[in-house]
Parts: structure tokens; sequence; C-alpha cells
């Protein structure tokens, strides 16, 4: 169900620190996020598709197609910056609509492309950090940066059952349409509906079930874990901060 | 020289829309990673945290006087989750993600929504790709705080109107997903404001162009959540109560 968690599982990161590939990541997205410029965004693009790609035993048309998750949201809100409605033509071109124009100029145009790169770019970061770590260990990494206690308990537990829950409603979607309860837009909706109704009433079951199992373990309303520690190899971290530095470097300087 | 351009620009219009029509309308409210100016991110980012802390107090609280309700919190957290990640039919034959904000703050209470609410979309960032790490703030501020809060409000508006309680979750559903969109037109408009007219006229062109998606999906919502709230009061009173437990500590 979920390609990018699968993803991370068999990254050949997987087992680096779990800090330094943080760093890394979100290193870069906030200089490419700050700069908003076409160049550094594409150094950072081909730096991050290049590493995610080699490392993640993913191949290149795979990554494309998952860089286009975003699309619907990228194309229309585009849309709308790089078009204005106006009632002087502007520079590029105009379409007459009544007494006003929707009309695009040089600048807004500039804005929307570079608007594409810079996102594009931001979300390659992302993908950086989460096509080679896994929720676990990125949820041990909120832990160590002082993320509240319970928010990371109620993460690792949420991130767990969203799996069990999963399977309940896709076995219950298979057994719907089996029964053709998709025959009509109606029927359909009342059948996602009733899903909805009883996947809730389930997972509220299991929370019960779930809360016995704990009470009898001694559940002391505090869940303890080990934590797989690795700690960072020093080339790793020097490499990059490096990057770091001279990505900054290039951003100020263009 | 110049109908030629505008029969080529009619064109390139007709050929966007039909692609529109054809995409499935995946997280079109979430705002995707990068998209916001890094000033606009740190400001919406500070703007939630306040809420964050009441609703995680609040959290513990409850917790403190019952500990099974953290397990119900973690169950409602990944329904809430599994709910946006699966597809509900829409009008235009494509398949669309519902929020369940709305539900799921009628159902536990608006302050409880928002940590869950946060948890959700950081998860959505990482396991789908919907949003992003630096439009988390903007993007909790839309759909975990606004849309939550209205939904409850709106509910508990219709309740002391006297309407019926279908009526209710319809409206509250429906209006919630349709505040949330808006929100998300005015971050946007406010981050990106227009050439000509700035700010106010690019508010009007994000609220028009996502109400394409937005409106169709915000009346399908609202007749999901009469469907599922039906569904609960006959075959699940005794969970209502238990749940309504955790809307009383809030």
């Amino acid at each position: 169900m979920f390609i990018i968690d699968k993803l991370a599982y068999s990254s050949k990161l997987r087992y680096k620190n779990p800090a330094v590939k943080a760093a890394f990541a979100v290193g870069s997205l906030l200089i490419c996020v700050g700069a908003r410029s076409f160049v550094i965004s594409f150094i950072i693009l081909m730096i991050m598709g290049g590493l995610t790609v080699l490392s993640g035993r993913i191949s290149v048309l795979r990554y494309i197609g998952l860089l286009m998750i975003p699309f619907s949201f990228l194309a229309l809100s585009t849309l709308a910056i790089v078009f204005n409605l106006s009632e002087q033509p502007l520079n590029l071109f105009n379409i007459p609509i009544g007494s006003v124009y929707l009309a695009v100029s040089q600048n807004s145009l500039r804005e929307g492309v570079l608007l594409v790169v810079v996102a594009l770019a931001s979300v390659s970061c992302l993908y950086f950090l989460t096509l080679s770590t896994t929720m676990i260990d990125l949820l041990a990494l909120l832990q160590r940066l002082r993320c509240p206690k319970l928010m990371v308990e109620l993460m690792m537990l949420i991130y767990r059952y969203i799996f069990v829950l999963l399977d309940m409603a896709s076995a219950i979607s298979t057994s719907q349409k089996c029964r053709l309860g998709n025959k009509d837009f109606m029927t359909e909706l009342r059948s996602v509906g009733q899903l909805l109704a009883v996947l809730l009433i389930r997972s509220l079951k299991k929370s019960s079930l779930l809360y016995d199992a704990m009470e009898s373990r001694c559940y002391d309303g505090d869940i303890r874990v080990l934590n797989e520690y690795r700690p960072a190899e020093m080339r790793d971290a020097a490499g990059v901060a490096g990057y770091l530095a001279i990505l900054m470097v290039l951003a100020v300087v263009l | 020289m110049k109908s030629k351009k505008q029969r080529f620009l009619i064109a390139a219009t007709a050929a966007l829309t039909l692609v529109f029509g054809c995409v499935e309308s995946v997280s079109a409210m979430h705002i995707m990673e990068g998209y916001l100016p890094l000033n606009y991110c740190v400001i919406w980012g500070v703007l939630c945290i306040p809420f964050l802390i009441i609703g995680l107090n609040s959290i513990k609280k409850t917790i403190e006087q019952n500990r099974k309700a953290l397990l119900i919190l973690v169950m409602i957290g990944a329904y809430a989750f599994v709910l946006s990640a699966l597809k509900i039919p829409s009008v235009t034959g494509s398949s669309s993600h519902p929020t369940g904000t709305g539900l799921g703050a009628i159902l536990f209470g608006p302050t409880a929504m928002c940590v869950i609410g946060v948890i959700i979309l950081l998860f959505q960032a990482i396991l789908l790709a919907h949003g992003g790490l630096t439009t988390l703030g903007a993007n909790t501020f839309s759909m975990a705080i606004a849309g939550p809060f209205v939904a409850y409000g709106i509910y508990i508006l219709c309740k002391k109107l006297n309407l019926s309680k279908s009526a209710g979750v319809f409206l509250a559903a429906g209006l919630s997903d349709l505040f949330t969109y808006s929100v998300t037109a005015f971050q946007l408009a406010l981050a990106h404001p227009s050439e000509v007219g700035g700010f106010q006229a690019s508010f009007v062109e994000f609220l028009g162009i996502f109400a394409v998606t937005q409106v169709p999906l915000a009346i399908i919502e609202g007749l999901l959540a009469v469907v599922v709230m039906k569904g609960l009061e006959s075959y699940a009173r005794p969970e209502l109560t238990e749940l309504r437990y955790l809307e009383g500590g809030n």
C-alpha cells in the first residue's frame, strides 16, 4: 500500500545514522526553500535524485512517477499564479473575457516556473529522507530531539495500527465489491459509508483488546522499548557538513 | 497573429481541463513541499504551537484519569489516517480523498483532533508524499485546527437550533471542508500575491481554481459523514459513549 515505506526498508542507506540523513535532507530543504533560485534548486534536485535512485534500488522512471504525486496541486496552484485577472493587457499574452483579461506577464510566468522547480527540488529532499529512513528510525530521532514523549508514543502506536486497519478496510472493500457494492454512485457512497462506520467500530474494539493485553503486561502509562542506536560515522557527518556549507555559500553568492 | 495565439491558448486550456478531469484530485488541499516561502512556513508553524500545547495537555489530563484513553486516541489516529488514504467515490468518475477532519471533530472534539491532525499530516508527508515538512505548519493550521474547530462549532450550533442530527452532521462536515479549502487558498494567496490586484485578486483566483475539485468533494464528504454517523448510531452506541467520555475530558 505505501510504496515509500516499503522502499525505505530496502534502501542501501537504511543503516546509516538517521540524524545525519535528516540533517542532510532537511538542511538542503531549508536552503532550497530559502534561496528560491533556479541554480540551487537544480543542483539539489540532481544530487538528491541521483543519490535516491542509486541507493534506493528504484528505477529513474519510478522515481519520476513518485515526484509526480503532488502533480495536481502543483499544476492547479501554479496556474493561479501564472494567470492574472487584469483590466489592462499584460506583456506576454492575454485572453479577453468580457471586460477583463486573463493575462500572463513575463514576471508571473517566471515566478510560476521558479515555483515549480523549487517545489520539485524540495520534494526530492523529502524523498531522500523518506526513501532511506524507516519510520521507526525517524521516531527515535524525534524523541532524541526532545519532541514531547506523549506525541512520540502516539505516533509510534498509530504507525503500527495504520497497517492493521488498512488490511481490515481492504478486506471489507473487497467483499463489498464481490457483492456489487459499487454498481452505481449512490450504492458506492453507501458502501463506503458503511465501511467507514464498521472500520471505526472494529478499531475501537481492537483498542480495547490492546488495552487488556497491555494492562496484563503491567502497562503504567509509559511504553518503554529498546531503540537500536547507530552512531554516526565521522566521514558521513563531515561530508554532510561540508556539502551543506558549500550549498550555503552558493546560495548566498548566487 | 493574435487570433492564432488565442486559438493555441484555448486549445491549451482545454487540454489542461481534460488533464485535471482525469487526474485524481489527490491531496489537492495539502500545500506541497517547498511551495511556501520560508517566512510563511515559520509563521504558520508558530501559530499552531499554542493549539498543540493545549491539545497535548488536555490529552495528558484525560490519560491520567483513564489510561485507556491513550489507546482510543491511537485508534482514532490510525483510523483518521486510513480515512485519508482510502478512495471515496466522486462524481467525476475519478476518486478523491476525504479529509475526515469534520467527522473526527464531531466524534472526538476539536482539541484532540489538533494533536491527532498534526501526526496524521506528518505521516501523510512521509508515507504518501501529500504535503511536506516545511509546509507542515500551514497545513496543520488549515486542516487540523481551522477545519475541526469550524466543524465542531457548526455541529453544536445546529444542535442548539434543533436541526435534525443528520443535517447538523452534513453541514458540519461539508462546511468545514469548504472552510479548510478557503484557509488553504488564503495561505497561498498571502504567500503568492498576484501581480495585478495583489492579495485579493490572487485569493479569488485560488478560491476559484480549487472550487472545481473541492466543492463536489465537500458535498460528498458531508453525505459520507451522515452515513457513517447513522451506521455508528445503529451499531455502536456503547463505543460512542466511550468517545463522549474522551470529549468530556477536553
